[in-house]
């Protein structure tokens, strides 16, 4: 323990919680209350209501929802297939090569978000890979976005993994693809599942590349929330915002449900 | 013979067999899909920002750009607001990982999940909830109009720079506790206890111990964090004031609202040539780091 | 199913960790590889199980070379220190590993996980998860999933390291039993512990700075080291330094009377006693000097004692009235039990 006082230690503790409430939770706080609201002047939100959520679950705002949930989770599992696929590649590169690999799966981190959007929008807005107007422009922006960090959390992981089971596998007569299927994927396994659910996560919250490509029938969740509080309706808008959130977390908790599962097979 | 040995590399470590040339193989793929679908793209970007749209190819549309009172306000602003912010992220998650480090408390556990959850929000909700904590009618004022009977509350920044910068240091404050944490729970206990048990004081611990070791999670976390202000649009766009533009603002203003491709193109790869610079100081940083 | 490296080398970015080593395992036989840690032992094992390349030499297993097969298409079986059980499978998905890698019948694999199970006495768990079990239980499934896949060599990179002291001993009984039952199964056991190498191995090959320095059966070189190294690293030894005379040597002013056939007379040797073939008191071979340090080990005493300017050890069966230090005393060993070796680095 670093403070031995009480009273030092009591001060601490009211300064942590005195930053650390406004800043981090209030924020949480204030959008939950405004979303059961209609009036926000004072102190504490007016004119309860759960009018909000009832137009944030049906009608355009759940078909959102919908789009948010399919391009998130299709984002993931393309980026979670390239991102694994490029760290198990770059495990069996010599140094130099796995940092050439590196560095460029990570590039798209450093790239502002709006300029992939604005360069895909760029790319394909003509043939012969004419997708501009369509839900898959927005869905491989995604991908692009939350590649980067598939691939990062994924290598990280391949680099931990003990190579004592591979080969162990070997000496019983496996081959490498065999070894991968069944030793090295398994083991990993609790790490795919982390690395899903932050591309989840980040796909789920995109707003950026999303607001350049964004075709009017495929309106993904964030894109929505901006129109609500581009024009004013900031009530109906913070309701979206919690069931955003909400559905963020559900699938984050599934995600770890599975794996813890699969860390104590 | 030393010669051969030398040449001749042994491989360790895997399983298989040196086949330099297979495993290149494997990396093709999806260094192709990158290619495809975000260099190739990249290129398109910068060689677009050379075609202005009367024709040819020219660097026209940099010298209007830069010619431009909003590209230089703009980059002005991306460029004060980014490191000022990363600042702001610094000590506040310094503080606060500090006290959920070395003096806990009942529930700092939670808190500190608290703030992986919190990493996983969009950054434009922190915008949102300002609006209704210091929006012209939002808390904040409303106490003091309703306090004091005045028309109208003395919080009116969140239009200004200051409203980004303080939701943006909110935000990203997250990006610095977690490497830090991590830092902190590897740090050796013992190493505390030795030092207070020499007599050293709190803050002297603090600044002779703890400080030396946190750099590295320090340096790593302030410049990603200094990346993603600089590419930071959320927040801003949330804020929907006029006076607040910063470059990937830009970008989207001249791209969607304007439609002037070649001028966004010009303000894109000024973007991406200063935060991928800072990236590239960041890698090197963190790898020096060990992170 | 035989071993042989002919002129093995592996450098490691232009470090030789195995400097052209040439072994033959005989079919059948346990071959303990001991050494320090750095001596070469595991890449030697390593080479053969196909994970390190050589820069030169070839690896032969049962005649056929093998240096450019992956160690898939090997055949060997292999249990490492750390056991690297699939820590996702059962015990039985375990040791069926290696046979639905090959692609072998369902009732077959079943008979033969069984049989594995049951020669390693593991039967019993064969639906649990490795970090289920025991130490020691998990170096058995280990050897079990080595031995399912019937194996014509079986290597042991220091198998019995990472168990406690009491199991080890337990477990070197139930490899020699392994042996027996399994007679043809050639063995490569890398070990640093020399009572393992002594008790299990048919014949011991001696390592030190990526070199082979001896090979022979446990008693050849515990009886007849053929220099320092081996001496001390097998069983441990006195490494005297003596002045080779006409029907002995002389060491610290004495005459001792040992077989000097091998040597020239004037010239520098190192003779080497085991410390328990000295005795304390009179008899053949008098060595006169001051107790330094007496250790009690239980059944024994270790004397150190200062004999001219030498420390000689003695391991004396547990003494009812012990020498203090600084008392004076005299040791004594049979010529027959001394051996003469070349000066090495030792020589004061």
């Amino acid at each position: 323990m670093l403070v031995h006082s009480r009273g030092a230690r009591w001060a601490l503790w009211a300064v942590f919680l005195v930053l650390f409430l406004p800043l981090f939770a209030l924020p949480l706080l204030v959008v939950l209350g405004a979303s059961l609201a209609t009036h926000w002047s004072s102190v504490l939100p007016s004119g309860l209501t759960l009018a909000n959520y009832r137009s944030a679950t049906r009608g355009e705002a759940l078909q959102a929802l919908l789009t948010s949930l399919l391009t998130a989770a299709g984002a993931s599992v393309l980026a979670l297939a390239t991102g694994t696929w490029a760290a198990l590649a770059g495990a069996s590169l010599k140094k130099r090569g796995k940092r050439v690999l590196d560095a460029l799966f990570m590039l798209p981190v450093a790239v502002p978000s709006v300029v992939v959007g604005l360069s895909v929008l760029v790319a394909f807005s003509k043939p012969p890979l004419l997708l501009n107007g369509t839900r898959w422009i927005v869905i491989l922006a995604h991908t692009v976005l939350v590649t980067a960090f598939a691939h990062q959390s994924v290598s990280a992981a391949v680099t931990r993994l003990d190579p004592a089971y591979e080969q162990a596998a070997a000496s019983l007569g496996a081959r490498p693809s065999y070894v991968l299927w069944r030793v090295r994927l398994p083991l990993l396994l609790p790490s795919l599942t982390a690395a899903a659910g932050l591309c989840f996560a980040l796909s789920m919250g995109e707003l950026s590349a999303t607001m350049m490509l964004y075709p009017p029938d495929w309106t993904p969740l964030p894109v929505l929330i901006y129109a609500a509080t581009d024009r004013g309706a900031l009530f109906s808008g913070s309701a979206v915002a919690v069931v955003l959130m909400a559905a963020t977390l559900l699938v984050l908790f599934a995600v770890s449900r599975v794996r813890t599962r699969a860390s104590y097979r | 013979m030393a010669e051969a040995v030398r040449t001749a590399r042994a491989v360790g470590g895997g399983a298989r067999r040196p086949r330099p040339f297979g495993a290149l193989v494997w990396a093709l793929p999806p260094v192709a899909l990158l290619a495809l679908f975000f260099l190739y793209p990249l290129a398109l970007v910068v060689q677009q920002s050379f075609r202005p749209d009367s024709g040819g190819t020219s660097v026209q549309p940099y010298a209007d750009v830069f010619a431009s009172e909003a590209f230089r306000k703009a980059l002005w602003t991306t460029v004060w607001l980014a490191p000022a912010s990363t600042a702001g992220c610094l000590v506040l998650g310094f503080l606060l990982a500090l006290v959920i480090a070395f003096v806990p408390f009942p529930g700092a556990k939670a808190v500190a999940r608290f703030v992986d959850v919190f990493l996983s929000f969009p950054s434009f909700l922190i915008t949102l909830a300002l609006l209704f904590v210091y929006g012209t009618v939002g808390m904040a004022n409303g106490a003091w109009t309703g306090l004091t009977g005045a028309a109208q509350g003395p919080f009116q920044f969140l239009n200004t720079p200051w409203g980004v910068l303080l939701a943006e240091t909110t935000y990203f404050t997250p990006f610095v506790m977690r490497p830090l944490l991590a830092a902190f729970s590897q740090l050796d206990t013992a190493q505390l206890e030795a030092a207070s048990s020499l007599g050293a004081r709190a803050p002297r611990i603090v600044r002779k111990v703890i400080l030396p070791e946190a750099l590295p999670a320090l340096a790593a976390g302030g410049s990603l964090v200094l990346v993603l202000c600089l590419n930071e649009f959320g927040i801003v766009l949330f804020t929907g004031a006029k006076g607040v533009t910063t470059l990937p603002m830009l970008v989207y203003s001249k791209a969607i609202l304007e439609s002037d491709y070649p001028g966004a193109c010009v303000v894109a790869v000024v973007n991406v040539l200063i935060s991928v610079g800072l990236y590239g100081l960041y890698r090197v940083v963190s790898r020096r780091a060990g992170a | 199913m035989s071993i042989r490296f002919d002129s093995v080398t592996v450098a490691y970015d232009g470090d030789v960790v195995l400097d052209a080593l040439d072994l033959t395992v005989e079919p059948g036989e346990v071959m303990a590889l001991l050494g320090p840690s750095g001596s070469g032992k595991t890449t030697a094992l390593r080479a053969v199980a196909g994970f390190v390349r050589p820069a030169s030499g070839r690896v032969l297993l049962g005649g056929r070379d093998v240096t450019d097969l992956p160690p898939y298409r090997r055949g060997v079986g292999m249990v490492v220190q750390q056991y690297a059980l699939f820590p996702h499978m059962r015990v039985d998905e375990n040791v069926a590993f290696g046979l639905r890698a090959r692609g072998t019948a369902r009732s077959e694999i079943r008979r033969r996980v069984a049989e594995a199970l049951e020669m390693t006495g593991m039967a019993a768990y064969a639906r649990r998860h490795p970090r289920e079990l025991s130490g020691g239980q998990q170096q058995r499934v280990a050897i079990a999933r080595a031995l399912a896949i019937r194996p014509g060599v079986l290597l042991l990179d220091e198998p019995l390291s990472a168990l406690d002291a009491r199991l080890r001993s337990g477990m070197l009984a139930e490899l020699a039993r392994l042996h027996r039952d399994l007679p043809d199964v050639t063995m490569l056991y890398v070990t640093h512990d020399q009572v393992e190498a002594l008790t299990l191995a048919d014949r011991i090959a001696v390592m030190d700075k990526a070199r082979l320095r001896a090979c022979g059966t446990p008693r050849e070189l515990y009886r007849a080291p053929a220099d320092e190294f081996t001496a001390s690293f097998v069983g441990g030894a006195n490494l005297l330094p003596v002045t080779v005379g006409r029907e002995g040597v002389g060491f610290a002013g004495t005459e001792v009377k040992v077989d000097t056939a091998a040597a020239v007379a004037g010239a520098r040797a190192t003779l080497c006693v085991r410390p328990h073939l000295v005795g304390l008191g009179e008899g053949p071979n008098r060595l006169t000097g001051v107790v330094r340090e007496i250790q009690w080990r239980g059944a024994t005493h270790r004397l150190y004692v200062r004999v001219g300017e030498h420390d000689v050890m003695a391991d004396v069966r547990e003494l009812k009235d012990p020498p203090g230090r600084g008392d004076e005393v005299t040791l004594h060993f049979a010529s027959d039990d001394a051996v003469l070796l070349p000066a090495g680095v030792g020589h004061g």
